[in-house]
């Protein structure tokens, strides 16, 4: 690894002070995704600024009986914490499926979603890629791309979002408080993260020097009729191929209404409107359900070794819809 | 085979090999789980590997590799902003002696001069103080090329498109013949056909290879790391660097897994350090990361195997007629060796009057492919017991009845005319395992549940064999060495150049040891392999480290003992104390007291290279392994439920580490059938790394029972024969024998990932 400085802020607005200020700083959570690509090289910062003084480590009630999480608190406390299971079990779920208890313990709810692609080109310096290093071209384009993109990619970039945490968020609605030198602003999960474009360097639209400094759940009519499904290549240590958070509100066996979001299938938690506009209304039903997800990949497209995925993806969306229909309790 | 079933758990505890008050009785200490020989060290972290060895003055190297799969070289340029003169740089023509690896015709460079015959083969060399600015110099050595067109696949290299090696493109050919398989044909009323195939995969070793050489123009050449030959390297350095064998010196470092991967390419990475090291004048570390270590070194060959097998109407065999293909990559390495071990069991523990085996190892533009764990038999036994599977069904008969008709019986003759000496009856054994699986109610049961369930379950069995020790007279032309030495301290200490690789060879080896001599396992020590310290003791593979080299050092133990009582005075009834104090004096008088024992073929073992008839093994490990599988129609996966593997192999010498033996070798096994994938593109590999060339995790396995029939072989150290290889080799078909018991779909590839299966699956109509 190569040497770099490590401050420490008290506080919120000191820790923005340092970023602005220092060369080449990147905030460190748990650093669970950073020290591995500041080892491999993928990531080279002069500066670390580190936020485990900060005092956003705690879950707690948001507006209008919603639920506050605190970028700070670790992916292994909001799993387990009683509301979470109980109001969004979709989120403790999901992020359940993910990563090893070891890594869940030290990742953070900001780290998560700043979580970088694990395209197997980014992680390679050996390789042309665009997102680490712009203008370089995409190795993956005609490479090895079985995990990557069939909806939303661009010649420029067809890597894939990794978390399973922000795919439940965005199915649910939640929204990112930020502070930045130019104050505080509030950004809905499904808007955070964007498309590669022209700049797949770019992952969110976070601007210089902005800090994460809560998730904001709004209050949820799904906690009865949720799952996360996630398919992989095995059980652990595997990111997602394909993964759903699907979400229902029942009246009976009508939809009245419906939350549908992937993984693995774009560079951001993919929400699949189409689908939920068309469950509007209609009566559960394997069958239906199915549809839903032949909607999800009406424009997708494959690029070789991740063909399956065009087939995997519906399939996995019916197979999620169905489970939420069955109910949590299952 | 008397009925006796040792079911090994965990539970049964540690060792009491320990002298007990002033008590001349010493506990037997094979057939206990004592305390592994350099488990404190390991797990305490003391162990040093080579990458924890750190030598004065030491610059860190690295290789330049080719990125075509075939071509001249034409240009070598060092570019970018880099220090160049600061660096050691080395090429082929920087070797003193012979550009060459020495194995077998000795054809393979260590370092391509001219031309280049796979992807990642090694060009030039580069060391400097600064690891860092390596990794970033190795990027800016650019090679052109003029390039030629490759021979990726078998069917190609046996079609001659192009010729890539010699005047054919075959390493080796092997033909073995019993009876008289055209004349049969007549009499079979069912023939069988069938075609199937395997892939490479890679050994995933924890720890990567990795050495460090030395250079002095008076002591020659020193290298250590990680191996599991020391005497594979040895001959190599000495003509690479063109020295006497005293001025080559080979140690191993404690070395974190092999499963065959070090067996050959280890050599390589030596000369390499040892080449930079002559060059700087001082010394060079040299470690693969994980990256180039899974693309540049060997893998398991892939093959292709086509089966046309005779039967009588009751399923009994008439005849086989097996085609056996290994791709072995750009250089024969060990290929001829692999060819020869699957091979010879091609036809399996199956009673056949007339056998025909082709076996051929063709060259192609991949990176040699070379030893892996089952050497040849997992991709033979893939084929042959799909092959069974497919016969059962033809004949009308299940799975399990096929197989009984046709087992082995005491007398009678392997492929190889081999008269099957082990008393060991393979119908009790499938008996016991399929009671152990519960395989005929769970077949009932999943019959009924798989009506309208879109998970679909299945049960699968797969029968084999697998013989230990070298193939043939292997043995009797290495004529392996090992000794032991009574030390001035009053202890016994191995000497073998056999390698500890997590397997255990310490262990028992110590266990062995102290049962010959009547002494507590704590008085033992394991010398250190260092070829200027152990004689060559043969290479640590083909399973015969604990029944070839165990035999020898229990032999030499017996001579040491002799020796004492002889010439030192020791009662013949001595206790630990005396022998120690017996030790002692010998050494304090005598200087060092080192006793040797060398093989020698036991007499009833007659075997030809020229016809491939004869007793191609001393003995033999046998097994029968039980999948129980879950297939879900919707995503394709396969997943195994319960696996249940009983064997038998003789004494085991040490029960806790014979079953970590099986349950790894299963888990390999599930790796190779359903998850383990190597892409290629013109001949390189692709998925390079831990993510994204998928090994199944503890999470994706399941319970592993593992039964041992113990079945005492008469020239084995108290009975044992080996136990490394022999668990990889069944069950990849004992799971895809699931899947079809399954889903009725026949696959016959391997690994047969999600994206395989959904193919198969789509074609039969079954998703």
């Amino acid at each position: 690894m190569k040497p770099f400085s490590l401050t420490q802020p008290k506080d919120a607005d000191a820790a923005i002070q340092a970023h602005a200020k220092l060369p080449d700083a990147q905030f460190i959570g748990g650093g669970t995704n950073l020290l591995d690509l500041m080892k491999y090289g993928v990531m080279e910062p002069k500066s670390l600024v580190d936020l485990q003084d900060l005092s956003f480590h705690e879950i707690g009630p948001g507006s209008d009986g919603g639920l506050r999480l605190g970028a700070g608190v670790t992916n292994a406390e909001t799993a387990e914490h009683p509301k979470v299971k109980k109001d969004y079990p979709l989120l403790s779920q999901a992020i359940l499926s993910g990563a090893s208890p070891q890594l869940r313990n030290m990742a953070t709810n900001g780290g998560n979603l700043l979580q970088r692609t694990r395209c197997y080109y980014f992680y390679d310096c050996a390789t042309a890629c665009n997102k680490r290093r712009p203008g370089s071209g995409c190795a993956a384009l005609k490479g090895f791309n079985r995990i990557h993109a069939i909806l939303g990619a661009s010649e420029h970039c067809i890597a894939t979002h990794p978390s399973d945490m922000c795919v439940a968020l965005v199915a649910l609605d939640a929204v990112v408080k930020v502070r930045g030198p130019e104050g505080e602003r509030e950004i809905a999960v499904e808007e955070f993260h964007r498309l590669p474009g022209e700049n797949p360097e770019k992952d969110t639209v976070l601007k210089e020097s902005e800090l994460i400094l809560s998730i904001e759940l709004p209050s949820s009519n799904f906690s009865k009729h949720s799952h996360y499904l996630k398919v992989r290549d095995r059980e652990s240590y595997a990111f997602a191929l394909v993964s759903v958070a699907a979400a229902l509100q029942l009246s009976g066996g009508r939809i009245v209404d419906s939350r549908v979001a992937l993984g693995g299938v774009a560079h951001k938690p993919w929400r699949a409107r189409a689908a939920e506009d068309f469950l509007k209304n209609k009566e559960c039903d394997r069958d239906l359900f199915l549809e839903a997800g032949k909607l999800v990949v009406k424009d997708a497209r494959g690029y070789g070794h991740n063909d399956f995925k065009l087939e995997l993806a519906p399939r996995a969306v019916a197979e999620a819809l169905l489970q939420a229909w069955k109910g949590q309790e299952s | 085979m008397p009925g006796q079933l040792l079911f090994s758990s965990s539970s049964k505890q540690g060792s009491s090999c320990f002298v007990t008050n002033r008590s001349v009785m010493v506990d037997k200490c094979v057939g206990k789980s004592v305390p592994r020989k350099e488990g404190w060290e390991k797990v305490t972290g003391a162990a040093l590997y080579v990458d924890d060895i750190v030598k004065p003055d030491m610059l860190h190297g690295a290789t330049i590799r080719s990125t075509i799969s075939r071509g001249k070289i034409d240009r070598i340029t060092f570019e970018g902003d880099i220090p160049w003169d600061e660096f050691v740089i080395v090429t082929a023509d920087d070797i003193p002696g012979e550009n060459s690896t020495k194995m077998f015709v000795g054809e393979q460079p260590v370092l391509a001069k001219e031309r280049v015959n796979h992807p990642e083969e090694p060009i030039v060399l580069i060391a400097h103080a600064d690891p860092y600015l390596v990794r970033k110099a190795r990027t800016q050595v650019k090679i052109s090329y003029i390039e030629e067109t490759p021979c990726l696949s078998i069917e190609d290299s046996l079609n001659k498109a192009p010729v890539v090696w010699g005047e054919d493109n075959l390493f080796k050919t092997i033909r073995i013949n019993k009876g008289d398989v055209d004349a049969a044909q007549s009499e079979a009323e069912i023939i069988v056909e069938g075609e199937y195939f395997t892939g490479a995969s890679e050994q995933l070793y924890i720890e990567n290879n990795g050495m460090i050489g030395e250079y002095d123009a008076e002591e020659g050449v020193t290298v250590t790391g990680s191996m599991q030959c020391p005497y594979y390297v040895h001959p190599a350095l000495c003509a690479v660097f063109n020295l006497p064998k005293n001025k080559v010196r080979v140690i191993q470092s404690d070395t974190g897994g092999g499963f065959g991967g070090k067996e050959d390419y280890p050599t390589i990475i030596a000369a390499h350090a040892c080449l930079l090291a002559m060059k700087a004048g001082k010394p060079v570390k040299l470690i693969y990361d994980r990256e180039e270590d899974m693309v540049a070194t060997t893998k398991r060959h892939p093959s292709r195997t086509i089966i046309r097998s005779g039967h009588k109407k009751d399923g009994t065999l008439v005849f086989m007629d097996v085609d056996f293909a290994l791709d072995g990559g750009a250089y024969m390495t060990l290929s001829p060796v692999v060819l020869s071990r699957g091979s010879i069991h091609a036809a399996g523990p199956y009673r056949c009057p007339n056998v025909k085996i082709l076996g051929r190892a063709v060259a192609t533009n991949y990176p040699p492919h070379g030893a892996y764990r089952g050497f040849g038999n997992p991709q033979s036994f893939f084929a042959l017991e799909r092959h069974m599977e497919k016969a059962a069904k033809q004949c009308g008969l299940t799975a399990d009845e096929f197989r009984r008709r046709n087992f082995f019986r005491e007398g009678d003759l392997t492929a190889t005319q081999q008269v099957v000496q082990d008393r060991v009856d393979m119908r009790e054994l499938l008996d016991q395992a399929l009671e152990a699986a519960d395989y005929h109610n769970k077949r009932e049961r999943f019959k009924k549940e798989n009506e309208g369930n879109p998970v679909k379950k299945g049960m699968g069995i797969a029968a084999f064999f697998h013989g230990s020790g070298f193939t043939g007279g292997g043995e009797q032309k290495m004529a392996s060495i090992a000794g032991v030495e009574g030390t001035k301290d009053g202890k016994v200490r191995v000497l073998a150049a056999s390698t500890e690789i997590g397997q255990g060879a310490k262990t028992i080896f110590s266990q062995i040891v102290a049962d010959a001599l009547k002494l507590p396992y704590d008085m033992i020590e394991v010398a250190r392999p260092d070829t200027d310290d152990v004689p060559n003791s043969g290479p640590t593979v083909a399973s015969r480290t604990c029944m070839v080299v165990g035999k020898l050092i229990q032999t030499a133990s017996l001579a040491l003992k002799q020796s004492l009582v002889q010439e030192g005075g020791l009662d013949e009834d001595y206790t630990p104390e005396q022998f120690a104090q017996a030790c002692k004096d010998y050494v304090a008088r005598n200087g060092k007291l080192r006793r040797y024992s060398q093989y020698e073929q036991p007499a009833n073992i007659v075997w030809s290279d020229e016809t491939y008839v004869g007793d191609a093994y001393g003995a033999y490990g046998w097994a029968i392994y039980v999948a129980e599988v879950s297939f879900d129609t919707r995503t394709y996966e396969a997943r195994v439920n319960d696996f249940v593997a009983l064997q038998e192999v003789g004494k085991v010498i040490h029960p806790i580490m014979a079953e970590g033996q099986v349950q790894g070798g299963v888990a390999q096994g599930i790796g190779y059938a359903l998850y383990e994938n190597i892409v290629w593109k013109n001949g390189r590999m692709m998925n390079g790394q831990m993510t994204n060339y998928i090994m199944p995790t503890a999470a994706d396995l399941p319970v592993i029972r593992v039964l041992f029939a113990e079945q005492p072989y008469a020239s084995g150290p108290q009975g044992a024969k080996g136990v490394g290889e022999l668990p990889i080799d069944g069950p990849a078909p004992a799971i895809i024998n699931a899947i079809e018991d399954a889903t009725g779909v026949s696959v016959n590839q391997i690994p047969a990932t999600p994206e395989i299966l959904m193919k198969e699956m789509e074609a039969a109509g079954v998703c």
